[in-house]
């Protein structure tokens, strides 16, 4: 079950950043944990939802500020250096959004899930601590100059 | 003939998207109305001509699914044609919105040629039998 979940989030994402941000990912095989990661990135936005049905649990996405000025650039159609603060963080919102209801449905088409409102995590969900506090299982996806990671918690 | 759009979801970038999307695909339209949720689509429609509705279903205050129903329960608005753009593509959520009088289903990630096509078809004037797109098919905005 933990494999199938998994490889649905990695089509999931795969699918939502390529298709509506325009962003190529790979995800990384390589076996790091999310500290490690956190170790090496500074300035963070992250964004998570919940859901509840045949499954329940919520999943996140945390991306580099960088790599969030690219996909709100890439999803709106401006410059880079025309995008808002303001809409990096609906983007970064929107992006989990359209991934946890794809990988939802790549779970289980028929059920009766329902999706909570995507909600940007604060600036102390965002610590190194807490961040590294998260359970469940966790990807990180290389893009062209960067990376971002995604995780799930089930039940 | 040109038609007036009403695009409802809580996101700006997603209602800035949508509106991008439609632009592209070429379907015509004669002006973009936006609503953050239900109930603000519910205060443009008693005050703007609207010929389509694009409703997100999961928002904030008034749902999409809340909206419809309002809608078909409205003698004025319940001849006006509402596509559902959402992320959520369980089959329950589809059949749930076309129970309540939904003329469609668009799932995010979406690509203009799905817009064009459902859009077109709902309004008369499709090239595209309905549900018809090039999946891989990429786009140029």
């Amino acid at each position: 079950m933990r494999a199938d979940i998994m490889k649905k989030m990695k089509d999931a994402i795969s699918n939502v950043l390529e298709t509506m941000f325009f962003l190529p990912t790979e995800i990384l095989d390589r076996d790091i944990s999310l500290q490690q990661w956190l170790a090496h990135e500074k300035a963070l936005l992250g964004s998570q939802i919940r859901f509840l049905g045949s499954l329940s649990g919520s999943t996140y996405l945390l991306v580099p500020e960088e790599v969030a000025g690219e996909i709100t650039a890439n999803f709106l159609g401006l410059g880079e250096g025309e995008v808002t603060e303001e809409q990096k963080k609906d983007t970064v919102k929107e992006a989990i959004n359209m991934i946890g209801g794809q990988l939802l449905s790549l779970l289980d088409s028929e059920g009766a899930f329902r999706l909570g409102i995507p909600e940007l995590m604060d600036e102390g969900e965002l610590g190194v601590e807490r961040l590294g506090e998260l359970e469940g299982d966790v990807l990180f996806i290389e893009t062209e100059s960067n990376h971002l990671a995604a995780g799930i918690r089930v039940g | 003939m040109a038609f007036n759009v009403l695009i409802v979801d809580d996101s700006s970038s997603m209602r800035a998207v949508i509106k991008k999307t439609i632009r592209v695909s070429g379907f015509n339209v004669g002006q973009y109305l936006e609503a953050s949720n239900g109930a603000e689509a519910l205060e443009v429609l008693s005050r703007e001509w609207v010929d389509l509705v694009l409703t997100d279903i999961n928002m904030p205050r008034m749902d999409g699914l809340e909206l419809v129903r309002e809608m078909k329960n409205d003698e004025l608005f319940r001849s006006i044609p509402v596509v559902m753009v959402t992320t959520e593509g369980s089959e329950t959520r589809v059949k749930e919105s076309m129970e309540l009088g939904a003329r469609g289903y668009i799932k995010k990630p979406f690509k203009p040629q799905q817009i064009k096509a459902m859009l077109g078809d709902i309004m008369g004037e499709g090239e595209y039998e309905s549900g018809y797109y090039e999946k891989d098919e990429g786009c140029d905005f």
